[in-house]
């Protein structure tokens, strides 16, 4: 049984294949080899091309290919692909280089200058022996002085500083801590908000408590406040503009 | 300084006056020290799961009560570790979908704990064990707020009814030693929520939403029956908010966070006596300035002609010019106030508005010279007797020589504001001045006290004025010194040396120093006899005060010129309209 080399695909993978593949093929050919004696270099060196051409010719007997070339073609394939990853990864390598480059480059745009930073750093690593108390009170003077001056570096997200060195014309907040702070306060408006007038409360409204007094006279009064002004305010509001709008077409009308 | 666990519910000093209990959102009871230089964050207690809303120290200083939602906790100081959780009932007798919330707490020196909460009821706790011990109902609606007197025999509550309720310590039988709590007196004085109580030796004293400050004096603990012993509703704050220029009709009115400038307006119908007359040009509201900050403005004033603002909160000074073209205003702030210039408890312009005379809270009077749009420091007078004081009123002179300043404890020291320095002090009175001014031409010093005195002192030689001497000899009218509300503003007629005009908030008086003095048998309030009476009569009855009650409540009266007269009335209707709902009363009938 004649057997047919199989058309190799052009991937690398299948170097190691086709090593294998030479082999029990060098075998074959190993035997015909020693009766043959001429392993056609040309044949050997460009296999693949001998293969496709070769199919068009089916009745014909499959190329002999002698176990070295075989193992130098595969080494050669080995090699190519060796080459062609590595080159791959160094060009990876080069490229998340540069992206992170360029992200270093963004943030240090973003971050305040040097300078400040630095002085920012010696004067807090100074002031840490002192007590967190007083530190706390003057960093919250300090923020009531300069909220306005403040408010421009919120947008650079720096961790809180105890001090503010020597120029103390500003002021590093965070603003995970003014979130916190707003959410507090608001819980805390509505919990008294309802505890005291909100629903289940007792409550009267004002107008009905100044009306009181007046139920109890011996000559019943109206009510302090007797009209509801804001009742059907939009009912109001679209009469108002229709009326404008006939006014305007009624003008029209008589002008003609 | 941040306490870092959010809003602050509630505070309390510990007995010894060294330590401060803070309880916040959070749930977490913060211990800070108290130094004369510094308070200072010494530790957290056991964090509790919902905010803490009201906080009472043990008068030992070992233990601390505080009342949360639906339970009190019991702390120990030392170790910061709750002792006791007791849980308190939704209701009384029963069950309720509302959260109990113990708006008050307080801790008897015999352990027991009396907390006040939403659902109308007063209990009393044994902190030693963590049970109950006696639950009162007493309303329907919040309790909202407790006051324990010294002496511990006697509480005082206040409810959202706008009720005080009264316990006392009282013996079981007359000669038993054994003692409860009863609850004795209501007072139903308010009609909002009392949010506010207070116990002192004689007198219970409640404060909440309806804007009326009540002092209730306890009838058992009075012995003599003077102008203490009286129900006291004070309304209105006893000092001027609104300023007057003169020269250009314009009125400054001081509220809690911003300033409106109006300019009254004219008519020119006339009619006779009695009558009011239409505007012919309405009053112009020229300027609504609303204060930079969180904080109230304390004091505020407009200079007589018109071009000067100024107002203080209590960290900071502001001084507007004020420029007016044909009938527009243009406002311009005056930046970079000097250091020194801080907080001021009174304002005041000299009547040329060439200078400005701040009492600073510090004690020490400032006196500022004003150029076209800047200012200079011209002096500072220190305190005299170097303690701080606390009331202060200016007045100067309307030639601007003197100028006049109170404090509380040494009396009234009067400046010479060309040789700055000290000319003569007033000897002192044991009652706070409310009023102060300095008459023109005379340069009389007329002042009135809180106990209705009034003194008049002749500057220029240095004594009390022979006037003023005849009327303390004679006393004042017990009528007139029975008034409910201090004397908060005096003035001068140019031309007529001997009237001085000045009112409280019912009433306007003009004293006429030449017409005899009543004496406890006339009629103080006399007003105008009917024409038919015979000239005899009428001046046998006329006495020196003329009281007039025309206009009330009373905020601010003052002589524009020779011929006319400003006043300022604040109806009670008004402010009432504008307060947050009371709670549903149903009666009978309605």
């Amino acid at each position: 049984m004649v057997q047919l080399r199989p058309r190799a695909s052009r991937a690398p993978a299948s170097a190691s294949a086709m090593v294998d593949e030479g082999q029990p093929a060098s075998e074959e050919a190993a035997e015909h080899g020693l009766l043959l004696g001429q392993p056609s270099s040309g044949a050997a060196a460009e296999p693949l091309e001998e293969d496709e051409e070769g199919d068009d010719e089916d009745d014909e007997a499959p190329e002999e290919l002698t176990f070295a070339s075989a193992q130098a073609e595969a080494k050669e394939e080995e090699r190519r692909v060796r080459d062609t990853v590595r080159r791959d990864k160094t060009l990876l390598k080069e490229k998340r280089k540069r992206r992170e480059e360029l992200f270093i480059e963004q943030k240090k745009r973003k971050l305040l200058p040097d300078t400040i930073l630095e002085k920012l750093t010696t004067a807090s690593q100074t002031n840490l022996k002192k007590s967190p108390g007083k530190l706390k009170e003057v960093n919250l003077q300090k923020k009531n002085e300069d909220f306005e001056k403040g408010s421009d570096s919120k947008k650079a997200k720096v961790q809180k500083v105890q001090t503010v060195g020597q120029n103390k014309s500003y002021l590093a907040l965070r603003l995970k801590d003014q979130d916190l702070r707003d959410s507090r306060q608001q819980a805390a408006k509505a919990f008294i908000q309802n505890c005291l007038y909100g629903p289940g409360t007792n409550r009267t409204t004002v107008n009905k408590f100044l009306s009181l007094e007046n139920k109890r006279l011996p000559v019943k009064k109206a009510a302090a406040q007797f009209l509801n002004h804001a009742w059907g305010s939009q009912k109001k509001q679209n009469a108002k503009r229709f009326k404008r709008r006939w006014m305007v077409r009624k003008m029209k009308a008589s002008k003609k | 300084m941040d306490a870092f666990g959010g809003p602050i519910w509630s505070m309390a000093a510990s007995p010894s006056g060294s330590q401060l209990l803070v309880g916040c959102e959070d749930g977490s009871v913060k211990l800070f020290q108290v130094t004369p230089e510094k308070i200072q964050f010494e530790r957290n207690f056991d964090r509790q799961k919902s905010r803490i809303l009201s906080l009472s120290w043990h008068p030992s200083g070992t233990h601390v009560a505080a009342g949360s939602i639906d339970y009190i906790s019991v702390f120990d100081v030392k170790s910061g570790s709750a002792i006791h959780k007791m849980l308190v009932d939704r209701q009384y007798m029963g069950v309720s979908k509302r959260k109990c919330i113990i708006w008050g707490v307080a801790f008897l020196s015999d352990g027991t704990v009396i907390s006040v909460d939403s659902a109308g009821k007063v209990q009393f706790w044994d902190s030693a064990t963590g049970t109950l011990v006696k639950n009162h109902l007493i309303a329907n609606a919040d309790v909202q707020s407790i006051a324990v007197s010294d002496q511990e025999d006697s509480f005082v509550v206040g409810t959202a009814e706008g009720t005080v309720f009264h316990f006392q310590l009282v013996s079981v039988t007359s000669n038993s030693s054994e003692k409860q709590w009863v609850r004795t007196k209501p007072f139903q004085h308010h009609t909002h929520d009392v949010r506010a109580v207070a116990h002192s030796p004689t007198a219970l004293i409640s404060g909440g939403t309806d804007t009326h400050l009540v002092i209730r004096p306890l009838m058992e603990k009075v012995e003599v029956k003077n102008y203490d012993a009286a129900l006291r509703k004070i309304t209105f704050p006893h000092r001027r908010l609104v300023s007057c220029a003169k020269k250009r009709q314009l009125l400054l009115f001081q509220f809690a966070h911003h300033l409106e400038l109006w300019r009254l307006g004219s008519t020119v119908a006339t009619g006779k006596n009695g009558d009011t007359l239409p505007l012919s040009k309405d009053a112009d509201h020229l300027l609504h300035l609303k204060a930079k900050g969180p904080e109230n403005i304390i004091c505020s004033c407009i200079s007589p002609c018109g071009s000067w603002i100024a107002y203080s909160t209590t960290s900071r000074f502001f001084l507007y010019r004020l420029n007016h073209e044909h009938d527009n205003i243009s406002l311009q702030r005056v930046s970079k106030m000097p250091a020194f210039l801080r907080s001021a408890l009174q304002i005041l312009f000299s009547e040329d508005s060439t200078k400005l005379f701040v009492a600073s809270n510090q004690g020490s009077l400032h006196v500022i010279r004003l150029l076209e749009g800047s200012f200079k420091h011209l002096h500072t007078f220190q305190p005299q007797s170097g303690t701080v004081e606390s009331m202060c009123l200016l007045a100067v002179s309307p030639d601007g020589n003197w100028l006049a300043a109170s404090g509380t404890s040494a009396g009234v020291h009067v400046y010479s504001v060309k040789h700055l320095k000290l000319h003569c002090t007033v000897p002192a009175y044991n009652f706070p001045v409310t009023a102060l001014a300095i008459a023109p031409n005379t340069n009389n010093l007329v002042i009135a006290h809180s106990d209705q005195q009034v003194f008049e002192y002749s500057i220029p030689d240095k004594q009390y004025t022979e006037w003023s001497r005849t009327i303390q000899k004679q006393g004042f009218h017990h009528l007139w010194l029975q008034r409910d509300t201090p004397i908060t503003h005096i003035s001068f007629h140019p031309k007529r040396p001997m009237h001085i005009l000045l009112h409280d908030a019912y009433m306007f008086c003009i004293i006429d120093k030449s017409l005899p003095l009543p004496n406890d048998k006339t009629l103080l309030y006399n007003p105008l006899p009917p024409t038919n009476e015979s000239d005899v009569i009428r001046r046998r009855t006329a006495h020196a005060f003329k009281i007039s009650k025309i206009y009330k409540p009373l905020l601010f009266m003052e002589l524009l010129d020779e011929r006319t007269l400003v006043a300022v009335e604040r109806p009670l209707d008004d402010i009432i309209a504008q307060l947050p709902p009371p709670i549903k009363k149903k009666k009978f009938g309605t």
